[in-house]
């Protein structure tokens, strides 16, 4: 892909937006978003519609093509896995502009490294669970083999579990999974993480 | 007559065991836990004019193998070349059981599925379309109860079928990752499947208790303890009868022959080893098999290895280990083969190390019928309680020398049976009558052989030779010598030749009750017997088998003279 800048994507992640909500991107709207002026918006979707990323009717607003929305849509998730990131590493001020920032040096495997960081660390071990409370499989931080046997035993990822034992202080936690029973010894049991069931 | 090759294959404790011993008249071991079957058995059918090869395997869980008896499994479906797989499925669990059938479509061997337990299914408010998970799976799919026999015959018609008209071959769906085969599992499932519940409110009331964090504990120790108490008062009266019978049939041969002959060589050898198995051995095994298989097929077991983790984990051990351990209460040389469910090679010799200190149920004859029945049943409880404890120290010092990363446990709780009392009587004479053929003429022809060396004077230099340590260490009589080296045999033969060679089964007459703890503590950790010392040379090697057979000898010959001049405090 060839390299964007970072403007563009600034550009492209902001009609992105507007589009998520459901609405159109309209000059003035973007313009007031990202500060800018209402006719040096429309001179950058007139650019833009020419390298194929956006529609453009003057006073229509805009449209993002195929190849617009794509970049768009990555630049967006980028910026919100950042924002909850520097939420992660203790950042508490201007998150979203300092994402504004970063969201456009961050390589997509940069980004499936945070991700993973942050879906470890967000998601809560089955051992802080209580009993009836479900979730879904979001990773097992296990050895090879246990990992496997789990797998196979049917926690896949995203597949639902519901705790229906707590453990007692010495105790395995059980859990139901598939339709089936499963006792996991604690010291595994704290190594896999769910995320609420939605 | 045409010849046929049948694997039956399946996820653990989904009833394999139990249709294959339905349809080879064979006695595979059976139980609601899993991990019962670790070896892959074989047995034959006639069926029209079929002769059919039927294998049992291990219960697998998916094809790629981790612990010694899922290998077995992997490589019989991978090499055995087996005409057709009847594919066991549990129905109330069919999720998780269809991602081994969805891998064993992949294989290229023709499949059946036996759809088991449709009665737990119901219970649990799930029925099953059979058509329609056929039409979804491209294989014939039978619905059966395999303990009450029905439908099996079905399956096998269905692969003869397959042999004489050609194979379906099913639908091998492309699917390659776990997660897509799942995928793919569930939404089959779901398609076939109504579940009204999915859920057994009794289970989950025992389970409130049986698995509770305090109560757990409490009703564990309570079953233990009827468990302990049944055998026995049961054993201890069964015990009184025989030999009243013994005692009487004594009297009047000696009115009939003489007391001259009633001593002889042939009346000590061959009688009194008789005797001494019905009314020692017999008493005491019979309502011990009937108790353990209760237990086994109540589906407590598995609760009892899952309130036993923790336990387990202290000794670098897991819940999953405390199976195996559990069997050896029965017989040791199943629980040191019972430990190929274990994962790790460290564990598995580890547990088969303490599981040889478990006491067996020929162990279970000396400790009950002697020190139980002479001294009382809370000395014979104080003896298990002081063996349970003597394990958990050898675990824990084993942990030390024998360093690695624990494992943890992952073991599916089976949903709980009620025990078929047919079944479980069944089983258990089974077991009995095993015993009586296996155990019994070595009991006759050893005690015979100890009264004819007696008879020829061959005992007293053997006697003497180890007098320092039975005599001197263990202040035990000078003839325990000859019988710890034929306890190596079998272990309640120690205590039957002593019956032997003083001429009575009135142990009390030449044991104190010192003398009687002192022999028993000895005989339950003294040397692995010689059929457990062979299976430990068969998983382990020589070496590891000779240092525990070595190690064993010296520590219950420590124990006994150490318990024997602490005990003699209070005797």
């Amino acid at each position: 892909m060839q390299k964007i800048s970072p403007e563009i994507e600034e550009y492209l992640e902001s009609v992105y937006r507007r589009k998520e909500k459901g609405e159109t991107a309209k000059t003035k709207e973007i313009a007031r978003v990202l500060g800018v002026s209402a006719p040096s918006v429309s001179q950058m979707f007139a650019k833009l519609a020419r390298a194929g990323f956006i529609e453009y009717k003057p006073y229509g607003g805009a449209v993002l093509t195929m190849k617009g929305e794509k970049i768009g849509k990555s630049i967006t998730r980028k910026h919100r896995l950042i924002e909850k990131f520097l939420a992660f590493i203790g950042v508490k001020r201007k998150i979203h502009d300092e994402a504004c920032v970063l969201e456009h040096a961050v390589s997509d495997d940069v980004e499936r490294a945070m991700e993973r960081l942050v879906r470890e660390k967000s998601a809560k071990s089955i051992m802080d669970m209580k009993r009836g409370e479900c979730g879904r499989v979001a990773l097992i931080s296990a050895g090879r083999a246990a990992k496997r046997r789990l797998v196979e035993m049917g926690l896949t990822d995203g597949t639902r579990i519901r705790i229906e034992r707590q453990p007692s202080l010495i105790g395995p936690i059980e859990i139901s999974v598939r339709g089936s029973m499963l006792a996991i010894g604690r010291g595994l049991a704290a190594k896999v993480f769910v995320k609420p069931c939605v | 007559m045409k010849k046929l090759n049948i694997a039956l294959a399946g996820n653990a404790n989904v009833g394999k065991s139990v249709i294959f011993n339905y349809f080879t008249r064979l006695s595979q071991h059976i139980g609601n836990w899993p991990g019962k079957t670790v070896e892959k058995a074989e047995g034959t059918l006639i069926y029209g004019n079929y002769e059919i090869k039927i294998i049992d395997l291990p219960g697998i869980y998916s094809l790629q193998a981790q612990s010694p008896e899922e290998t077995v499994a992997r490589e019989y479906l991978r090499e055995g070349k087996p005409d057709a797989i009847i594919n066991v499925v549990d129905a109330s669990v069919l999720e998780r059981n269809l991602f081994l059938t969805f891998q064993l479509l992949k294989t290229s061997v023709p499949l059946i599925v036996l759809l088991n337990m449709a009665d737990i299914a119901k219970r649990k408010g799930i029925t099953i379309n059979r058509k329609k998970l056929e039409r979804e799976l491209g294989v014939p799919v039978v619905e059966g109860v395999a303990i009450h026999g029905k439908g099996l015959e079905n399956a096998i018609q269905k692969a003869i079928a397959i042999k004489e008209k050609g194979r379906k071959t099913g639908k091998p769906a492309k699917l390659r990752s776990a997660k897509e085969i799942y995928r793919k599992a569930e939404s089959v499932s779901r398609k076939v499947e109504v579940k009204t519940s999915g859920r057994m409110p009794l289970d989950e009331r025992i389970d409130s208790i049986a698995l509770h964090r305090i109560y757990g504990y409490f009703l564990l120790l309570l079953v233990l303890a009827a468990v302990f108490y049944s055998i026995f008062t049961f054993g201890d009266w069964l015990s009184a009868l025989f030999y009243g019978f013994f005692d009487w049939m004594k009297i009047a041969a000696e009115g009939a022959f003489g007391s001259e002959a009633a001593s002889g060589i042939l009346w000590n050898g061959i009688v009194m080893g008789i005797a001494a198995g019905f009314a020692v051995a017999i008493p005491y095994i019979l309502p011990f098999y009937i108790v353990f298989s209760i237990l086994e097929d109540s589906g407590y077991v598995a609760r009892m290895a899952f309130l036993m983790d923790g336990f387990m984990h202290s000794i670098g051990l897991h819940g999953k280990a405390f199976l195996p351990l559990f069997l050896g209460y029965g017989c040791n040389v199943p629980a040191c083969i019972g430990c190929r469910i274990i994962e790790t090679e460290r564990e598995r010799f580890q547990a088969s190390f303490l599981a040889t200190m478990v006491p067996c149920a020929a162990r279970s004859i000396i400790i009950l019928g002697l020190v139980g029945a002479y001294l009382g049943w809370h000395w014979a409880a104080a003896i298990y309680l002081f063996n349970i404890a003597v394990v958990w120290i050898l675990g824990k010092a084993t942990t030390k020398f024998l360093p690695g990363e624990p494992t943890s446990l992952i073991m599916e709780m089976p949903s709980y049976k009620m025990p078929q009392p047919k079944g479980i009587l069944k089983r258990s004479f089974e077991r009995v009558k095993a015993y009586i053929t296996v155990a019994f003429p070595i009991i006759i022809a050893m005690t015979f052989l100890i009264s004819l060396m007696d008879a020829l004077g061959f005992v007293k230099p053997i006697e003497e030779l180890f007098s320092p340590i039975t005599v001197g260490w263990l202040g035990l009589p000078a003839a325990v010598g000859i019988t710890l080296l034929f306890g190596v045999l079998r272990k309640e033969l120690a205590l039957i030749m002593l019956g032997s060679i003083f001429g009575t089964t009135n142990f009390g007459a030449f044991l104190s009750p010192l003398q009687m703890l002192v022999f028993t503590l000895v005989m339950v950790f003294y040397i692995p017997c010689s059929a457990t010392i062979a299976t430990l040379v068969r998983e382990f090697g020589w070496k590891k088998a000779a240092a525990v057979t070595i190690f064993e000898i010296i520590f219950a010959l420590l124990l006994g003279g150490i318990a024997l001049r602490l005990l003699g405090l209070f005797f």
